[in-house]
């Protein structure tokens, strides 16, 4: 099954670690990048409604949070689930962005090997869940 | 003789007989009347020589019972009488040795006495005498003394009297409670405390302070009443309290008020005040105490302001610490990416210094991130916001460090004694155990290494002992080793934070850590947790 992704992080390398890991490992799922909150929200306003939503919370204008909580109260996309990846491992940050709605919170690792590891096993699990279509 | 010449006679006799009988009646009555006479006055004699003598008993009385000395001299000077005060504070009995009263006069008073005496002899008599005597038993003390002469018929001195009171300790006294009354003008003119005698409201007096803070002289001063110098009240209303004074249910209180200086300007004072009371307890006057507590406010606001812009900027560097921790690791992230695509996409035309510099990056990043970790870790390890308090077993949490710390098969640590359960935040808990048993695990040098960890209740605090039998700590490092980045071994590993988070621990729970440590024999670290 293929799946439609949608990447939200102002940082350009963290763009390319993870489309070189769905391109590595062969993926067939498709990727959307956004800079940050505001235009992921443009994005989603024009396009196909993705999948699964990847969430940088450190990013310039609209941070994570804030978007997160955006799409939450927006009755069309609230049931999309959202994938923090943070650099925090902050329980403050983690416990807001679970009360607010996120689907998984990972912490991005130092190493691009525990990286890659982290995305993939993600991707997998995802891969077999059944997703709601709005 | 005829007849008739007989009866002649016959009645001249009968006529004398008759005179003589009258003449004898008349001497016989006066002689009567004299002896009357002469008894009536022997009667009378009597009665007045009683009365002497009553008299005389009477002032000897008097003399005796005078609660000031008495003393009579003859015109030589030599002391005749002395009364019981007189022996008493003289200490001579002239019954049984004589005295001239000049051999009692204190030396440098001699030219003074003798001035006296002379006015006495001139005069007739001296008051107000005051000097020095020399006493039998009692040393030298200071009289005072009144003394007339006494004459004969004549007009010829005979005798001199004299009362003398001691008025030595009188003098001391009085000379002590001048001294306090200096004293204490002393201490209020000098105060920097302004004060200020008041009674109603009104200035009766005030020190040099309270002219100075209101910047009014004495004069102008004493035309006015409190009420002219001060404004608002700060707390409590003065005429509330001065009424609960009138009425006798308080007899101080104390008070902040603006007072307002001749030029104006305003200053807020402590201003307390002290009834002083007549024996029936109405009130004589007030004692009010002024002091300007300007600066001290604007240094309490000050302070104020800095606790909270030191809070503030405390939460800010938590807040700072935790940001800068994470977005310094941003880079090193994308770095170990980098790295990791050149050496995937590249290796082959690398040869292998190339490659093994690549791997140096890859260390110096962990290394890196090991730091930011640790400073992360110092950072919110004092936080007393932010804990999470718990019972914590340490027999399993030691446990659990013991498998988490990698030890080597030569080393073994072991707990000596049963550890408590305490209460605390699990992670710094954990945080501070693991670093000290770490230690002592990475700096062992021996082949057969101990580690131990012991345990002693202290009442109020926990005592825990970690020893090991490492490498030991050099004395001049056993301060450094606490602070933040000293690191004073030779492990390369080490960020020098390890002990500084430690230290943070253990006086976030009000304990205290040290040290005693032999250079190639071992270290034994001591801490205190509160309980």
């Amino acid at each position: 099954m293929s799946l439609n992704f949608l990447l939200i992080d102002d940082d350009e390398i963290e763009r390319l670690k993870f489309a070189r890991v769905l391109q590595k490992n062969n993926y067939p799922h498709s990727i959307v990048e956004a800079k940050n909150g505001e235009e992921a929200l443009e994005i989603l306003a024009q396009k196909e409604q993705p999948d699964l939503i990847f969430l940088d919370l450190n990013m310039p204008k609209m941070n994570g949070l804030e978007f997160l909580r955006e799409l939450k109260s927006n009755a069309d996309l609230r049931y999309i689930p959202v994938i923090i990846l943070s650099t925090s491992n902050n329980h403050q940050d983690l416990k807001e962005a679970y009360k607010i709605g996120a689907a998984g919170y990972i912490v991005k690792p130092l190493k691009y090997e525990d990286y890659m590891h982290k995305i993939k096993c993600l991707i997998e699990y995802w891969s077999v869940n059944e997703l709601l279509q709005v | 003789m005829s007849s008739d010449d007989i009866l002649i006679l016959k009645r001249a006799l009968v006529r004398e007989k008759t005179a003589r009988k009258q003449a004898e009646k008349i001497l016989e009555d006066k002689s009567r009347e004299l002896f009357l006479l002469t008894h009536e006055l022997k009667g009378a004699n009597e009665k007045l020589q009683d009365l002497i003598g009553k008299k005389e008993l009477e002032l000897q009385g008097v003399f005796d019972n005078l609660v000031d000395a008495y003393v009579l001299i003859d015109v030589y000077g030599n002391i005749l009488e002395m009364n019981n005060a007189a022996k008493i504070l003289f200490g001579y009995d002239i019954t049984e040795e004589k005295i001239n009263v000049m051999s009692l006069v204190y030396k440098e008073d001699y030219q003074y006495a003798m001035t006296s005496f002379q006015q006495l002899v001139s005069e007739g008599s001296f008051t107000d005498y005051q000097a020095r005597v020399y006493t039998k038993n009692n040393g030298v003390r200071t009289v005072h003394i009144n003394a007339s002469l006494i004459k004969d018929k004549k007009n010829n001195s005979i005798r001199a009297q004299g009362i003398i009171r001691d008025i030595t300790e009188e003098l001391e006294q009085k000379q002590i409670f001048e001294e306090q009354k200096k004293q204490l003008s002393a201490i209020v003119e000098n105060s920097s405390l302004g004060i200020a005698l008041t009674q109603q409201d009104k200035i009766l007096q005030c020190n040099k302070a309270f002219q100075d803070l209101l910047g009014y002289t004495q004069e102008e001063l004493l035309s006015k009443e409190i009420k002219d110098v001060s404004l608002a009240i700060h707390n409590g209303s003065p005429a509330e309290f001065l009424q609960k004074m009138e009425k006798g249910e308080i007899d101080t209180f104390s008070m902040n008020q603006k007072y307002i200086r001749q030029d104006q300007s305003a200053f807020w004072a402590k201003t307390n005040v002290a009834a002083v009371r007549n024996p029936n307890g109405s009130i004589k006057y007030q004692v009010t105490l002024v002091e300007d507590i300007t600066e001290q406010l604007e240094f309490e606001k000050q302070r104020e302001k800095f606790v909270k812009d030191l809070e503030k900027t405390n939460n800010e560097l938590k807040d700072y610490a935790h940001i800068v921790s994470h977005d310094l690791k941003s880079p090193l992230r994308n770095i170990n990416a980098l790295v990791n695509w050149i050496k995937e996409d590249y290796g082959d035309v690398l040869n292998t210094k190339g490659l093994n510099h690549f791997s140096m990056i890859e260390t110096t990043l962990e290394k890196m991130e090991t730091l930011i970790n640790d400073i992360l870790s110092y950072s919110s390890a004092g936080d007393k916001d932010n804990l999470n308090t718990k019972k914590i077993d340490l027999n399993s949490l030691v446990n659990d460090i013991k498998n988490i710390v990698l030890i080597p098969k030569t080393t073994s640590v072991n707990v000596l004694k049963k550890l408590p359960v305490i209460k605390g935040d699990v992670t710094r808990i954990q945080q501070l155990f693991q670093n000290l048993i770490g230690n002592a695990v990475i700096y062992m040098d021996k082949e057969n290494g101990k580690v131990e960890i012991d345990y002693q209740d202290k009442n109020t605090h926990h005592l825990f002992i970690i020893r090991d039998n490492g490498i030991g700590i050099k004395e001049e490092y056993h301060n450094k080793i606490f602070k933040m980045f000293q690191s004073v071994g030779d492990n390369e590993n080490s960020t020098g934070v390890g002990l500084a988070i430690v230290k943070k621990v253990v006086e976030l729970y009000d304990g205290e850590i040290w040290l005693e440590s032999t250079l190639g024999i071992g270290s034994t670290f001591y801490f205190t947790l509160k309980k």
